[in-house]
């Protein structure tokens, strides 16, 4: 094994390898900016590319979009309050209040800083682990993940706010969402009004655009002397030292946040976003300023979203099997490579394994330097005039919606999530818990429908003889829940404590 | 000269999801058919099988068709989506559908399409077909199909079997398998043939299917143990077939075929098969499609037309059969 490590080091270290990852690390990292375009389609466009290359080529110039990718999603989320996935909606709520107050340079570094330690430390956590990881990751089945949903959603309804009764209120709306279009067990069409486009779901891309940025685009209008203009021309200054060090904890906390529940197949980025970002919020002493513009919160959700990638590689490279689909690219890459990932592959082509891994370790040194000296170019946007820049954040919505599905549907439901956020605004109601309703109700829905399959309707007795786990987490839940809610209450806002318990 | 800044680093992107699209566009050609790219449709999403042999051969194809085929992926409604969205588009031959039989053929007794399948599509090519095994756990206390036959026979409903979604590749399988032997399997839908081969692993599933060319890494570290594959020869020297078992017919294979909209032009149409044909024979096409592990069975649009016809009406009988209608 220790041979195989020093001589895939060797093999690593190769000019085309690290130039081929920079292009890959800086043209991922333009897509996952751009609202619309997704990593795992910048990736599966330019995997035909990778063919005809060498393996130690093409794999890491993938790997390289696929860092580049994750951390062009969290631009525009900070720049335009426009989060591009579902893994950068936590990264919006601290991130675009710095912009506005003119910080938007020390957010973007935050951002790049806690993504490359949250995704350097689980790479090597993943290295070292990967055996006892695979089987932990065998233990987690349907049922432990519907009863993980199930717990995320009760965390995130308990902490989501001033108000828990306007947060559940938001998050069975967005549950009601998730419901509507084609069951995904039984075919069955739900609430779709007849209307074919409905048939296949609510999109997730013009929800997010539709209620995260269009409310702050209305919010210029009605604003004259608006913070967007205001920002105009401030570039802001770099991160300090002493600002990284201060969120040095709660870096670490959302690391070990995301690479537990990267451990989990099927919870993935969003949920690690949004725990990292709550832990960090109830472990701060000052909750009360999450939200309005702390670099804590950015770092939380941004190490917490990367520090899921390490564990999600293990199946892949354990067993050959994608738990997703961007490891079933990657799979596709190793496949058409000659390299079979699964069991024998440590065996018969460890060095190469071991290069590859070092590789990915490597491109972070490189994804450092490029995504600093490329942060200050894309700040800039922040100073572009309102008159020039408020269409262009227009144009960049309308046509993010556009593209994800080309499907012009989609751009009414842009409109339709526009109106939704502005009202919900006007009401003083958070969006968060509708889009995380939104998001976890589906595969809650299918995790439960499966642990329903498996349990052939005798729920109770499956429980008790096959599934002890998530047993003990259903029942963990509403304590887990309830303690938080006093917790979050008493920093908050000690009087309505009082008016609910 | 920071505005400046901005329009470039706005023209920049642009740029670069303008050359996104244009990555695979071949040289322009003065033919008649095609003069600019043809789309792709894939009903599916993105890093499954078909996105992975569409990759490969819309990156060959330009050399025969003098242009660029442009992949697009509508996953949505099991397939549907997409397949409309051919469906109503014009049929000038520049909008293809690539999809497989149980998209094309099964849907539409399960539930009302806006589409009618075989009145509105004319098959280009089949491309190639996967066979589908029947798979246990290495350690699995079935040691032949006819072992897995019997013990879900005494036991209704209770061996699991792990599959990618109601009527999908794996479940089509198994409902024939049933409805051939007679006997009841547990059906646990995953999202997809990944996580369905894990729930086998983890112990979650008795059984559950899978194409010989993703087993193979499986299959070599004795992780599984194939028990049955489809079709009337032997994949496995040692594993019986489908017809040995006494299960005949086209039961068990997914083909992957490409269809255009019908109406198409018939010069148009000749363009494509003969593009198709020709796919068949490169050198580069059969490397890396052998990579994939894939086999590059080739059938002409006329010949696979006709099995479009026998699949109709045996998803009819088999759809009957399970939602007992």
């Amino acid at each position: 094994m220790i041979d195989a490590f020093f001589s895939g080091f060797g093999m690593a270290m190769r000019v085309d390898t690290f130039l081929m990852v920079s292009v890959g690390l800086f043209s991922g990292m333009l897509i996952g900016a751009l609202p619309g375009f997704t990593t795992l389609m910048a990736m599966a466009i330019l995997l035909p590319v990778s063919f005809f290359m060498d393996p130690l080529v093409g794999i890491p110039f993938l790997l390289g979009i696929y860092k580049g990718g994750i951390f062009g999603g969290s631009i525009p989320a900070i720049l335009i309050s426009m989060p591009g996935t579902g893994a950068a909606i936590a990264t919006t709520f601290d991130g675009y209040k710095l912009t506005q107050k003119g910080q938007s340079r020390k957010a973007l570094d935050m951002a790049l800083f806690s993504s490359i330690f949250g995704d350097t430390s689980s790479d090597i956590f993943t290295l070292m682990m990967i055996f006892p990881i695979a089987l932990v990751v065998m233990q987690f089945g349907p049922p432990e993940l519907a009863a993980i949903l199930f717990l995320s959603l009760v965390i995130i309804a308990a902490t989501s706010g001033r108000n828990p009764l306007k947060g559940l209120l938001m998050m069975g709306i967005g549950l009601w969402f998730s419901l509507i279009g084609t069951d995904p067990i039984g075919g069955v069409e739900r609430f779709t009004f007849g209307l074919f486009e409905l048939k296949s779901g609510i999109p997730l891309l013009p929800m997010l655009i539709g209620v995260f940025a269009l409310p702050e685009i209305v919010s210029v209008f009605g604003d004259r002397s608006s913070h967007l203009r205001a920002a105009t021309k401030i570039l802001g200054e770099r991160l300090k030292f002493s600002e990284f060090r201060r969120c040095f904890r709660t870096i670490c906390r959302s690391t070990l946040i995301g690479t537990g529940i990267g451990v989990v197949p099927g919870l993935g980025q969003v949920v690690a976003a949004m725990m990292g970002y709550t832990a960090a919020k109830n472990a701060s002493k000052t909750p009360e300023k999450f939200g309005t513009g702390e670099l804590e919160g950015v770092a939380a959700a941004e190490s917490a979203n990367n520090a899921v990638n390490g564990p999600t590689m293990v199946p892949l490279l354990t067993l050959g099997i994608p738990g997703d689909n961007v490891t079933a690219i990657l799979l596709g890459a190793f496949i058409a490579q000659g390299l079979r990932p699964g069991p024998d592959l440590f065996e018969n082509q460890a060095d190469m394994v071991f290069a590859i891994l070092i590789v990915m370790v490597l491109a972070n040194v490189l994804f450092l330097i490029i995504g600093y000296l490329s942060i200050p170019f894309f700040a800039r946007i922040v100073t572009i005039k309102s008159s020039l820049l408020i269409p262009m954040v227009i144009m960049f919505a309308v046509a993010g919606s556009y593209v994800f599905r080309s499907d012009v549907f989609d751009i009414l439901m842009l409109a339709f999530f526009g109106i939704f956020g502005v009202m919900a605004r006007a009401a003083k109601f958070d969006v968060m818990p509708m889009v995380m309703g939104f998001i976890l109700g589906e595969p809650l829905e299918y995790a439960f429908g499966q642990t329903m399959a498996m349990a052939d309707g005798n729920l109770l007795a499956f429980a008790l003889t096959e599934r002890q786990g998530m047993l003990a987490i259903v029942i963990a839940t509403p304590l887990c829940g309830y303690a938080l809610w006093r917790r979050m209450n008493k920093t908050l806002k000690p009087s309505t404590a009082d008016q609910f318990s | 000269m920071i505005k400046s800044g901005i329009v470039k680093s706005v023209l920049l992107s642009a740029a670069l999801s303008l050359g996104l699209a244009g990555a695979m566009a071949g040289a322009v050609q003065a033919a008649d058919y095609p003069e600019k790219p043809i789309t792709l449709v894939i009903p599916l999403g993105a890093g499954g099988s078909h996105d992975l042999n569409a990759r490969v051969f819309t990156s060959v194809i330009p050399q025969y068709i003098n242009q660029a085929m442009i992949v697009q992926l509508s996953p949505g409604a099991s397939g549907q989506k997409g397949t409309n969205e051919v469906a109503t588009a014009d049929a000038d031959g520049y909008k293809l559908l690539f999809t497989h039989n149980y998209i094309d053929q099964l849907q539409q007794h399960v539930e009302n399409l806006p589409y009618d399948p075989l009145a509105d599509f004319v098959t280009v090519a089949r491309i190639n077909f996967a066979p589908i095994a029947i798979v246990v756990k290495g350690d699995s206390p079935y040691k032949s199909a006819e072992e897995l036959f019997a013990a879900a026979k005494e036991n209704p409903g209770k061996v699991r079997m792990a599959h990618s979604g109601n009527w999908g590749a794996l479940f089509v399988p198994a409902a024939q398998l049933m409805q051939a032997n007679e006997i009841d399997l547990n059906l646990v839908p995953y999202k997809g043939g990944g996580p369905a081969m894990q729930a086998l692993l983890s112990g979650d599933a008795d059984m559950t299917m899978g194409f010989p060319s993703t087993l193979s890494a499986l299959l070599d570290s004795g992780e599984v143990r194939v028990l049955a594959t489809a079709g009337d020869k032997r994949i496995y020297p040692d594993v019986p077939s489908f017809s040995e078992l006494g299960v005949g017919g086209d039961v068990g294979f997914m083909h992957r075929v490409v269809l255009a909209p019908k109406g198409i032009p018939q010069d148009r149409l000749d363009v494509l098969r003969a593009a198709f044909l020709k796919l068949n024979e490169d050198k580069t096409y059969q490397r890396l499609m052998s990579r994939l592990g894939e086999n590059i069975d080739y059938m002409s649009g006329d010949d696979y037309e006709k099995l479009r016809a026998d699949q109709a009406e045996a998803y009819k009988s088999l759809v009957a059969k399970i939602t007992g209608g």
